[in-house]
């Protein structure tokens, strides 16, 4: 008989404490990735090590890891705000390129020319964020009282999304002056997002600190306020949502819109506090990535930080691997996948006890 | 010893456990459980809420894992990995809450615990044993005594000679009672072995050959026989750890509140949740200071009826008019959304009246969030308040405000809501089956805390129980296919013959006082 005929998974009473499930999944995403390079004819330890150094080795290194952080944590947050309430907004994407194209619109031709820096950058953050929002308006009307799913419809905008843009700053947005590059002309100095200490942290901008301030917030509007307790119950209990006469319309529109708003607030940081043009590379995934960000701190905004430092400093670590080694560039998000994976079966594993052989009373 | 005489009479138990004990964190839900049970005898597992019980049977049933102790069935020691283990050595369990899936068909349900079951079988067996269902029907379209009797027919069809039954009566109208009764008689005299969670002392009279009494995790009494139980008083008192009178004392109804109508219904008609007729023509009114109950066999529309009173919608006909509500004018059915001073006790406990995975502190706030007045910060410690009070005042056994609400035995879980739609101090109480599984002293608190309410307030009953509608109600409403036939009296002499024979549909003569109108007497 083979061992595998004796193999039982078999729930557990309770599920294993979340750190667990969580060294767990990292173990197991390393394991993986290590296959990978095995695969790929690099030694594993090496790969790692040429990460480890490229993530941590330097200064400006650890700055491009908040530098990467910042979106992340935005399109995080977007995406665990809206798991909450069971809806599953995966236009981030979308709605952090439509955060940008409302940002630097605003920069170029709202802003009178010679306005305050503090003032300027606001605005043109406010309208990132309404710009998000409006991405997220439709599926959210859809959702709330068409009964559409919004994993659909948010989803096909994100495609929509890129294409605007791009005829935006390859047509009617391109810089007259710009020698022919696809992009818009740099927006004014007082929209750009204020480096915080260009010396030592280099690209890291006011983005950060503001989304550092948004994830508590966040944490607390929804264990705190009535509001966020309305939201939580529509996630865990239709039917308690119902009893309780909860208007889940409304509700339904107002987090998929702030879930868009946190989305585009990141696009908006990213062409006021990095590009400072609208231009090629600015759909690069990020808001895919939050998706993960979010899995990965279990819906909890407070966790959002972290996991989303940790995937920046993956990200640093794998254009190493690109540069050194010669890896594909797409090996950073072979590498998310493994993490993915790796979390998932850690979190089975938490739940659910693998054993050999046959039961015996414990 | 008795269970040695037992063990002689009767040869081998088909199932016994020796020293179970289970923990979940702090709580020892079962500390070093005995129990036999005996092919061919019902055996019936007393206790009072949160004393073990369910845990018990879910370990026999393969769902938890025993801490410690050995369990076996037929002499052979056994110990289940999943429920699926415990099906195949002949062990079936209808819990407390049904495991169908709502969405599928009584026939797919059951293919799920028997694959290769057909139609005609499904249908053969249902007709063999009283359990008739339609096999194509949809599960969330049957009431809760036709759910029971997919959960039944799924054990019998997987061929469970072991049959655990987890407060099959609590949501059952007296004549499904009988009923069920009638088809575990039959089990019984098939030589099946049969485990029966009850907190009502008729029923364990009725049915049980064994006896056994859990209080705190703890065997109080094992296994005695019906003879050598002692009589009902003592048994409750074994039962819950101290005196309770089985009944309460109804005051008299103070006339000064007469006439204050707080709630009126009128040519109320109305859907079900899946959206068919299911009452029509419903005149009821509420005053302050009395008890209505409306009461009914199951499945004759009074589900309905409860969610339209109670503003969740449904209605399509008549009027609904509620004292305080936009000064007391009747508003079209369709547009009644309930309004403030309304406290609704749901009968779906699980699905409905609370969210598992939230603390109690929490579910101690899920009603009256839709309503605008109040902050915008969530009130955990009047959450918390709430639930200290139902500790107190119910004796609700829970760990802490913190701990989450699906950690609370099922009667301990209707305590808390309870305590949630009183401290609202409402101007009308609509509950639904308020003391379904609840032991014997809480259901006594219960009586006592809505005939308190009636003092101040508006009471409305939906009720399956006869005694409990006439030891409490002032005036009876019986409802059949969806229409109140007579509305009687609770002092009238006559009253339990009439509302017995209305329940069946059979029209009986008015008497001189009674009728429509029935005020009961006032003091
Ligand atoms: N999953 C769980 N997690 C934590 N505590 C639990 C869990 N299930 C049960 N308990 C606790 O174990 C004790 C026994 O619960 P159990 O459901 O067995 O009671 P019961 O006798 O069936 O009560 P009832 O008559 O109210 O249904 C209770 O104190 C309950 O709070
Ligand atoms: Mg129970």
């Amino acid at each position: 008989m083979s061992p595998w005929s004796r193999l039982r998974i078999e729930p557990r009473d309770r599920a294993l404490p979340p750190l667990f499930s969580l060294g767990l999944g990292v173990g197991l995403a390393l394991l993986l990735g290590a296959a990978i390079f095995a695969g790929l004819g690099v030694n594993p330890l090496s790969a790692y090590a040429a990460m480890a150094a490229g993530a941590f080795g330097s200064g400006h290194a650890l700055s491009e890891i908040l530098v990467k952080a910042t979106p992340l944590l935005l399109t995080g947050l977007a995406v665990a705000l809206a798991a909450r309430m069971l809806l599953w907004n995966v236009g981030c994407e979308g709605q952090l390129v439509m955060g940008g194209v409302f940002a630097a619109g605003c920069a170029l031709f709202l802003l009178p020319p010679g306005a305050p820096p503090l003032p300027a950058a606001s605005a043109a953050l406010l309208c990132g964020a309404l710009g998000g929002a409006a991405w997220a308006l439709v599926p959210a009307l859809l959702r709330a009282w068409g009964q559409v799913s919004e994993i659909l419809t948010t989803l096909l905008l994100n495609y929509v999304a890129v294409i605007l843009v791009e005829h935006l700053y390859y047509g009617p947005w391109r810089d007259p002056a710009g020698f022919g590059f696809p992009g818009t002309a740099e927006l004014p100095a007082a929209a750009h997002l204020a480096r915080l200490w260009p010396e030592a942290l280099g690209r890291v901008h006011a983005g950060l600190p503001l989304a550092l301030l948004l994830a508590p917030l966040l944490a607390f509007l929804l264990a705190r306020t009535r509001w966020g307790f309305s939201v939580r119950v529509i996630g865990l209990s239709p039917g308690a949502a119902r009893y309780a006469r909860l208007n889940v319309p409304a509700r339904t529109l107002a987090v998929l819109c702030c879930s868009g708003a946190l989305a585009g607030l990141a696009g908006a940081g990213e062409v006021l506090g990095i590009h400072h043009r609208l231009q090629e590379g600015l759909a690069v995934g990020l808001g895919y990535d939050g998706i993960i960000v979010a899995w990965l701190a279990r819906g909890n905004p407070l966790a959002a930080p972290l996991t989303a430092l940790a995937l920046g400093a993956l990200f640093v670590g794998a254009d190493q691997l690109q540069t050194n080694l010669g890896l594909p560039a797409s090996i950073g998000q072979t590498l998310e996948a493994a993490l993915l994976l790796g979390y998932l079966a850690g979190e089975f594993l938490a739940r659910h006890r693998v054993a050999f052989g046959r039961a015996h009373v414990g | 010893m008795a269970a040695n005489t037992n063990t002689i009479a009767r040869g081998e138990p088909l199932l016994s456990c020796r020293g179970v004990c289970k923990r979940f964190g702090a709580v020892a839900a079962n500390r070093d459980v005995d129990l036999d049970v005996w092919p061919g005898r019902v055996h019936a597992l007393l206790g009072e809420n949160g004393a073990g019980k369910s845990t018990l049977m879910s370990i026999l049933a393969g769902r938890y894992r025993p801490d410690g102790g050995v369990i076996r069935v037929r002499g052979a020691p056994v110990a289940f990995a999943s429920p699926a283990q415990a099906r195949t050595a002949g062990i079936g369990m209808v819990h407390q809450r049904f495991m169908l899936i709502e969405s599928m068909s009584v026939a797919e349900n059951v293919r799920l615990a028997a694959p290769g079951a057909r139609d005609a079988d499904i249908a053969a067996l249902g007709e063999r044993y009283g359990l008739s269902v339609d096999p194509a029907r949809l599960v969330a379209d049957l009431s809760m005594g036709e759910r029971q009797r997919v959960e039944i027919v799924k054990l019998l069809m997987r061929g469970a000679d072991i049959l655990i039954f987890d407060e099959p009566t609590s949501i059952l109208a007296p004549a499904e009672v009988e009923a069920l009764f009638s088809v575990l008689r039959r089990l019984k005299a098939e030589g099946r072995a049969i485990v029966l969670i009850t907190h009502k002392l008729d029923e364990v009279l009725a049915l049980a050959d064994d006896i056994s009494i859990l209080r705190r995790g703890r065997v109080v009494a094992g296994c005695l026989t019906l003879d050598q139980a002692p009589g009902r008083r003592e048994l409750a008192r074994l039962m819950v750890g101290r005196e309770v009178l089985l009944s309460v004392e109804k005051p008299p109804r103070d006339c000064g509140a007469e006439d204050e109508t707080v709630l009126a219904a009128q040519g109320l008609s109305g859907l079900d949740a899946s959206g068919r007729p299911a009452f029509a023509d419903v005149d009821l009114a509420v005053r302050r200071g009395e008890i209505v109950a409306v009461i009914g066999v199951a499945g004759n529309g009074q589900d309905a009826l409860a969610r339209c009173l109670a503003g969740l919608g449904g209605g399509t006909a008549g009027s609904v008019a509620f004292a305080g509500h936009e000064g007391g004018r009747a508003m079209p059915a369709a547009r009644w959304r309930g309004a403030r001073g309304l406290s609704y006790v749901p009968e779906d406990r699980h699905g409905a009246g609370s969210v598992a995975a939230m603390s109690l502190a929490e579910n101690a706030l899920l009603t009256g969030q839709a309503d605008e007045r109040g902050g915008p910060l969530l009130d955990l410690a009047r959450g918390a308040a709430i639930v200290e009070r139902a500790v107190r005042d119910y004796r609700l056994k829970a760990e802490s405000p913190q701990a989450p609400a699906g950690s609370l035995s099922g009667g301990n879980l209707q305590k808390l809501i309870l305590a949630r739609e009183l401290a609202a101090e409402p101007a009308l109480l609509l509950a639904e089956q308020p003391t379904q599984g609840l032991d014997l002293a809480a259901a006594e608190d219960v009586w006592q805390a809505l005939l308190d309410l009636r003092s101040r307030a508006a009471v409305l009953l939906f009720t399956g129980d006869l005694k409990e509608a006439l030891s409490l109600a002032d005036r009876l409403a019986v409802i059949f296919r969806g229409r109140i036939l007579d509305v009687i009296a609770a002092d009238d002499p006559t009253a339990i013959e009439r509302v017995g024979l209305l329940m069946a549909g059979v029209a009986a003569p008015a008497t001189a006082d009674g009728g429509r109108n029935g005020t009961g007497a006032c003091a």
